[in-house]
């Protein structure tokens, strides 16, 4: 555990030594600061958060791959991969770290819009219990993005290119997933089935019921099953670049 | 000195697709000594060092460092080695204390013990007045210092050490060869190396190896012998002579005795290597013929069999074919 907390402590500093750390605050908080202006801060309407929190995975989208890019491709890329595998740390150590450092950062990022929150409380009353199931959707949804990241991080020696990989995969996930949904013709055979389970994949109904203030097991199973996923994968990787 | 073994290799083998990179591999490291792995680029020497490592599996064979196996063991080999890895990868943004301090607590060392070692191992590396430095801001020599002192900072039982000078000025060289000829007693050492006056000067034994095999080993004096006998039967005599180069050439090798002349410098002033019989005697014949016929003698030395010689020898594919 101890050597978990380590490579994640190490992760999140660095994280903070980087530009991007700061390059992506801006961006995210630029991005929620256009949400809240536009549809939450509004004279007269309710103190509704809930706009700005349903949105705010288009975001993320294109941030998390920048949070998740170096975690391992920068390893293999300066060799430093070699420093970490001979020290005495379990794959899955190094993976488990990787991750929560890099989620350390992710929850920096989200409480940033904190201060959203806080304007809106000097201005109305808003409800509170949607505005924390809200950050509990933000946190689970941003494993299963992390995840992710941390998959395509391992595949490649690129930075650039785990980043791309794992953007193109989200934006699959959170918007394509979707549309293509929609598309789906009803003369096809098992129509419905087929539009539940690319229904079921879409991480936005996920969190959008978050974001409403509805905490479902079944959207808690998705993100955290999904997590889980990637993270086994991610071993599976790391275990197979080991044999070549 | 013949202790128990602390690394032992048995047959291991290494295959990168279809090229082999390590063949058949058997050989074992006594506890305490310091041994020179030795060959040219591409023999293999990294990657031993890596299956010895754990940083990848043997395709055949097997190892063991300090009685765990490499495979089956592997957390606890890591736990028992320092490893310096050839380019000696760091984390550029991290300052060198902070390294340390990480590299500390990856290896389970607690708060206490990581603050004393620390100390220690900076003082012994000459690391002290660096401490604060980012790692990205150290010249080339204190990279590689910061690298040893990786190595040693859970004061391993094993030390391996992948070309450890290779960058440092020369001054820098003759301190790290200092450091690894302490560690000698304390630590296993086997020290990979392409540069022969290291091994001579820190290695208690030497592994030669080429294509992936055992080409030699034994101590540095042993190697030096077998290198006499198994070359030219005299030793060689280095001689310096000016005089019209054709005419110095042909009647050196016209003398009895002489099996071959190697020009090594040409010119107004000639520098040859002569190999011939012991019993000769080479060299009142030379300086005799040289004062006969007017010639100037500027020096005249015995070459004694070096390490580099035994080394290119049998590491150069076309001899050791030839002699296999």
């Amino acid at each position: 555990m101890s050597r978990i907390m380590a490579v994640a402590g190490r992760e999140l500093k660095s994280l903070f030594y980087s530009p991007v750390a700061y390059i992506v605050l801006t961006l995210y908080l630029l991005f929620v600061g256009l949400l809240f202006s536009m549809l939450v801060f509004i004279p007269g309407e309710l103190a509704n958060p809930q706009p700005m929190f349903e949105w705010n995975h288009l975001i993320l989208i294109f941030i998390v791959p920048f949070i998740t890019m170096s975690l391992l491709a920068e390893e293999y890329r300066s060799g430093r991969i070699e420093v970490l595998r001979t020290s005495p740390v379990a794959e899955l150590e190094i993976i488990l770290g990787k991750f929560l450092g890099a989620m350390g950062f992710y929850c920096v990022v989200i409480a940033s819009s904190v201060v959203f929150v806080l304007t809106l409380m000097a201005f109305g009353r808003p409800d509170f219990h949607p505005i924390f199931t809200s950050y509990l959707g933000l946190l689970l949804m941003g494993c299963l993005m992390v995840a992710i990241g941390v998959f395509f991080s391992a595949l490649s020696e690129h930075q650039i290119l785990a980043a791309m990989s794992t953007c193109v995969t989200l934006v699959a996930l959170g918007i394509l997933v979707g549309f293509v949904r929609q598309l789906v013709p009803t003369s096809w055979f098992a129509a419905t089935q087929i539009r539940h389970v690319l229904g079921y994949m879409a991480i936005e109904p996920h969190m959008a019921n978050f974001a409403r203030g509805v905490v479902d097991t079944q959207n808690i199973v998705y993100f955290l099953t999904g997590t889980g996923l990637f993270l086994f994968l991610t071993y599976v990787v790391l275990e197979s670049r080991r044999w070549r | 000195m013949q202790n128990a073994a602390e690394i032992v290799v048995q047959r291991l083998t290494k295959d990168y697709g279809r090229f082999r990179a390590v063949d058949d591999l058997s050989f074992e490291v006594a506890k305490g000594s310091v041994v020179g792995f030795l060959g040219p680029n591409g023999a293999g020497k990294t990657t031993t060092i890596r299956m010895l490592t754990c940083y990848m599996p043997p395709s055949s064979g097997r190892a063991s460092v300090a009685g765990f196996d490499v495979f089956g063991q592997s957390l606890q080999v890591r736990q028992n080695i320092g490893y310096l890895p050839e380019n000696t990868p760091l984390y550029p943004e991290m300052r060198v204390e902070e390294y340390l301090d990480y590299r500390g607590k990856l290896r389970g060392m607690n708060r206490v013990a990581r603050r004393q070692r620390i100390a220690e191992v900076a003082q012994r590396c000459w690391l002290t007045e660096r401490l604060r430095w980012l790692v990205g801001k150290l010249s080339k020599g204190y990279r590689q210092r910061l690298g040893i002192a990786d190595a040693l900072l859970h004061n391993p039982p094993v030390l391996v050490l992948d070309e450890p000078t290779v960058g440092l000025d020369p001054s820098q060289i003759r301190e790290a060869r200092k450091l690894i000829a302490e560690l000698a007693g304390r630590h296993t050492v086997l020290l990979s190396t392409h540069i022969l006056s290291e091994v001579e000067l820190v290695c208690q034994r030497v592994i030669i190896i080429g294509r992936g095999n055992i080409l030699a080993q034994g101590t540095p004096d042993e190697l030096k012998q077998q290198c006499a006998r198994a070359g030219a039967p005299g030793s060689r005599l280095l001689v310096e002579v000016r005089g019209p180069s054709d005419q110095v050439l042909s009647a050196i090798k016209a003398l009895p005795g002489v099996e071959n002349v190697q020009v090594l410098a040409d010119g107004p002033v000639q520098s040859l290597a002569v190999v011939g019989r012991l019993d000769a005697q080479l060299r009142e014949q030379i300086a005799a013929l040289v004062v006969q016929r007017g010639w100037a003698l500027r020096e005249m030395r015995l070459g004694g069999a070096s390490l580099e010689e035994f080394f290119v020898q049998i590491t150069d594919p076309g001899t050791s074919q030839a002699a296999a």
